[in-house]
């Protein structure tokens, strides 16, 4: 827990820094006249609004540096809080001058106002647009591609748009030196995107794969197994994950998220990544063909198996089966005798991804299974309804808070789960879990 | 956890920014 505490802080301090740092430096050298406090604090918030939107495409960036700690889901998780609170700063921006001096609300006229105050309104509609697309993506029936897109142009019109603003009205940008900063950071900031978007594929474009089978799994899932392609391939840890566009290269602007399934001892750098037909992108995973070059980002994730303890407690729902099985696999290859219980819900047993190879894999391996079926068939006698409490009492020997749980799967069974095993006296630090849903 | 850590660390930027902001402007106002 200290530890926890200690390197929260340290991230805090970092990134404060630079949110802060930049706005502190317009107190060094000549100032312009002051102006009241309102006025004052207004711009404040205004320039550290910006720093904020701007170090978003850090946080996007993918710099394991950053991501490992953390787990890229909270990474993305902060990024999409953190971005309420720019919001909320480049809004009230206007709106206190507005209040202090409502003479100025002219400037909200767009055609008659002057071009420092028509690119600040173009920021801020852009990011309003951009937080609003993103909190109700699915209550607008959006197709997750095209609320990508329009979430990069938006996120690129908002910080652009609010540094032309900015060097425009320049009120505390008269010194050089400060007038250097502030457009160093505002190309700082699309050199991270550009970084993200052309240099990162270009090495991801030097280490292709090819689909060598194109697998039916139960479950409406489909593995693709695919081998590196003149080069040795990577290493990856189990559970980890690899961003992938399935059509498309590396310099496609969407691409997912998708878990390892296969073993992450595999000498040959053969990798399988097994998907389920969940939506219009996945839909299409069976017209894959085989011998198709692939372009995998990757590896990344904090959610991952080695961790010294007594016992992995892998709690899977659905395709969240899929990072488990990279874990069991991992562990049958490098003959791990400790205890593993599978808890593994599904909604019946013609649904189970991976049944046949989970049964051919325990005498490998100190596994027991659990099946917990949603709409199980007639005769089913094993556990049914969703995994909770009551489940992992009966099939996991105490002391609970002594093992290491590993949970995947929807979003609904992961936080009863995590309430479950709260209940049961888990501490956080002993249970891992990872969320995509990002919009 | 992470996740519980990482909402107060929003938490946090929100605080830590908004009194930094009025310190600024306060510095401003006070001829700094």
């Amino acid at each position: 827990m200290q530890s926890s505490f200690l390197r929260g802080a340290v991230w805090l301090a970092i990134y404060l820094f630079f949110v802060l740092a930049p706005l502190l430096a317009l107190l060094l050298g000549d100032l312009p006249r002051s102006r009241d406090f309102w006025t004052e604090f207004s711009a404040a918030i205004g320039y550290v609004g910006l720093a904020l939107m701007g170090l978003q495409f850090g946080l996007t960036a993918r710099f394991r540096f950053v991501t490992a700690p953390w787990g890229e889901d909270v990474i993305y998780h902060f990024h999409r809080n953190i971005s309420l609170v720019a919001l909320a700063l480049v809004v009230a921006h206007p709106i206190i001058i507005f209040i202090v001096s409502p003479h100025m609300t002219w400037l909200l006229k767009f055609w008659e106002a002057p071009p420092a105050a028509r690119w600040a309104a173009a920021s801020t509609y852009s990011l309003i647009a951009l937080v609003v697309l993103s909190l109700w993506r699915v209550k607008l029936r959006i197709s997750y591609e095209w609320w990508h897109k329009t979430h990069i142009a938006l996120a690129l019109v908002a910080v652009l748009a609010g540094v032309v603003h900015m060097a425009l009205w320049g009120f505390y940008l008269g010194d050089p030196f400060k007038r250097a900063l502030w457009i160093g950071l505002a190309i700082f900031w699309v050199a991270l995107f550009v970084y993200t978007r052309v240099v990162r594929p270009l090495f991801v474009l030097r280490k292709p794969y090819t689909v060598t089978e194109v697998r039916r799994e139960r479950g409406a899932s489909w593995t693709l197994v695919m081998k590196p392609d003149r080069h040795a391939g990577w290493r990856f840890k189990p559970g980890q994950f690899a961003w992938l566009s399935l059509w498309g290269g590396p310099f496609k602007l969407t691409q997912h998220p998708f878990s390892f399934s296969s073993s992450a001892a595999a000498r040959d750098g053969t990798v399988e990544i097994t998907i389920r037909e969940l939506g219009d992108h996945t839909r299409r995973i069976r017209e894959v063909p085989v011998g198709s070059r692939m372009y995998i980002d990757g590896p990344y994730g904090a959610f991952t198996s080695g961790c010294p303890s007594d016992m992995h407690v892998l709690i899977a729902g659905g395709v969240g089966i899929t990072p488990m099985m990279s874990m069991l696999r991992t562990l049958a290859d490098e003959g791990d005798k400790r205890p593993v219980v599978l808890i593994y819900g599904s909604a019946d047993w013609e649904s189970v991804t991976f049944r046949e190879e989970i049964e051919a894999i325990k005498p490998r391996l100190n596994l027991k299974v659990v099946y917990v079926l949603s709409k199980p068939e007639a005769g089913w006698t094993g556990e049914t309804g969703f995994v909770d409490a009551g489940i992992v009492q009966r099939h996991i020997p105490a002391p609970y808070a002594e093992h290491e749980y590993f949970i995947c799967g929807p979003d609904v069974m992961m936080e009863a789960v995590e309430k479950s095993l709260a209940s049961l006296g888990v501490p956080q630090s002993r249970y891992h879990s990872e969320r995509y849903s990002f919009a | 956890m992470k996740r519980l850590l990482a909402d107060r660390l929003v938490l946090a930027t929100a605080v830590t920014v908004l009194l930094v902001s009025a310190l600024f402007a306060g510095l401003r106002v006070l001829g700094a």
